[in-house]
């Protein structure tokens, strides 16, 4: 009997919750039921019965038809069945995008450290013959080819998703695909929990690196600005890769953030950190070759990084609200 | 079983048929169509409650609540002298329908 009516409720679902409707639904019920009872009475089991009547309901496109029932607007939109094939080639694809774009944000942070260490590695006279003038400049070197290689992953990286773009936009896949995907997101989510466990402690622990070599001396404490920072980029890597395959799962089963509404959100948050990050680069190259800062200016990418997160969270929270 | 493609047409003529005599209620209708059939056309809900609305927006039935016995109240139908009307056209309708149609009817070896 409850079968019956989580059936009904299901087929009325997607229709608008009218008076009309209710009432419809109500007759629907009533009927179901009192054939239900006479099956039973005739001798049938009751899962003989429930078939039976379940059987015999028939199509609610007829009703939605019948009655003129406006379709839902998104429902319409929205729902591109994609195959398995797709599904497992583009979990496959945002795997590799978030692998190369993990590499690509590392190698920004590595490209940063070895500035800092190469420059310290000239003042300690550990790499000889080289001015303290040439030696901030030779670290330029590396740094920018590093940053053209990232650079060009992310281009590359992000052409190979353009093809994927429709299953951003919302696609809707059969429930068998729904299921898997289900228990393929459960078991990644312990896999997730740690990699942000193991992301954030080493976010936390970089510091003291930081702290127990400026103990020693100021020159010290720069190699631990180093240690920091490749210990950050590690972070970071991590964040990048399980973040991919964890929004790769929560886009095909569109839960909570993939909405319309929250896409937009994405868009003006990304809008913002294509300007502040590259301004970053530009105060970070500024202060170094003109101002030749570049023991302490490295420091723009740590306070760029934390106003941006302030500016992203704050940004989701007041648009919550309405 | 017939497939329910073929009856479309005449399932307002079959609803009309079943309230000719007396009003009746959407299960009890199902029910009688199925026996009157010898069980070869059994009417799916949305059928007939597709039809119901149909005919109640022509003016061919109308619609009133019973009070049943422990105080369930049922939606009755009652057929209208515009539905009779429709229901004897329908008929007429039919027989043209079965004589064009047997024109074209033969035994094939």
């Amino acid at each position: 009997m409850e079968t019956i009516n989580n059936y009904l409720e299901n087929m009325f679902a997607s229709l608008p919750n009218t008076e009309e409707m209710r009432k419809l639904k109500e007759e629907l019920l009533s009927n179901m039921e009192e054939k239900y009872h006479e099956l039973k009475r005739d001798g049938k089991t009751e899962n003989e019965a429930i078939g039976i009547v379940i059987s015999e309901f028939g199509n609610i496109d007829e009703l939605i038809h019948e009655f003129d029932i406006p379709v839902d607007k998104n429902e319409e939109e929205l729902p591109t069945i994609i195959t398995d094939k797709e599904v497992n080639n583009y979990l496959e694809a945002s795997e590799k995008f978030g692998k190369v774009i993990g590499i690509g944000v590392f190698m920004c942070i590595i490209a940063s450290a070895q500035l800092v260490l190469i420059s310290q590695l000239v003042e300690d006279n550990v790499i000889v013959g080289v001015s303290e003038q040439a030696g901030s400049i030779i670290g330029l070197v590396p740094f920018f080819i590093l940053i053209a290689i990232a650079v060009g992953l992310f281009i590359y990286s992000g052409m190979k998703m353009e093809k994927y773009k429709y299953i951003e936009d919302g696609v809707e896949v059969t429930s068998n695909t729904k299921t898997y995907l289900r228990q393929k997101n459960e078991a990644f989510q312990s896999t997730f929990t740690i990699s942000l466990i193991i992301g954030v402690a080493l976010c936390i622990l970089s510091p003291i690196i930081l702290f127990i070599t400026s103990i020693y001396s100021d020159g010290a404490s720069v190699y631990g600005v180093v240690a920091l920072l490749c210990m950050v980029a590690v972070a970071v890597y991590i964040f990048v890769y399980y973040g991919t395959i964890r929004d790769s799962y929560k886009k095909l089963l569109r839960i909570d953030e993939f909405s319309k509404y929250k896409q937009e959100e994405n868009r003006i948050i990304g809008a913002v950190a294509s300007i502040i990050w590259p301004l970053a680069v530009v105060i970070f190259l500024i202060s170094g070759l003109v101002f030749n800062q570049w023991h302490i200016n490295w420091i723009v990418f740590p306070i760029t990084g934390l106003l941006f997160a302030m500016f992203s969270g704050a940004y989701s929270i007041l648009k919550e609200k309405h | 079983m017939i497939s329910s493609d073929v009856i479309r047409g005449y399932n307002d003529t079959i609803i009309l048929y079943m309230l000719l005599d007396n009003e009746s209620y959407g299960y009890e209708i199902s029910k009688k169509i199925k026996e009157l059939s010898d069980e070869k056309y059994i009417i799916k809900e949305t059928t007939l409650y597709s039809a119901f609305n149909r005919l109640e927006k022509n003016g061919y039935i109308e619609s009133f609540y019973k009070q049943e016995t422990f105080g369930k109240r049922r939606t009755y139908y009652r057929i209208t002298k515009a539905g009779t009307d429709y229901y004897k056209e329908k008929c007429v309708e039919w027989e043209v329908t079965k004589q064009v149609i047997n024109r074209f009817i033969k035994e094939v070896n």
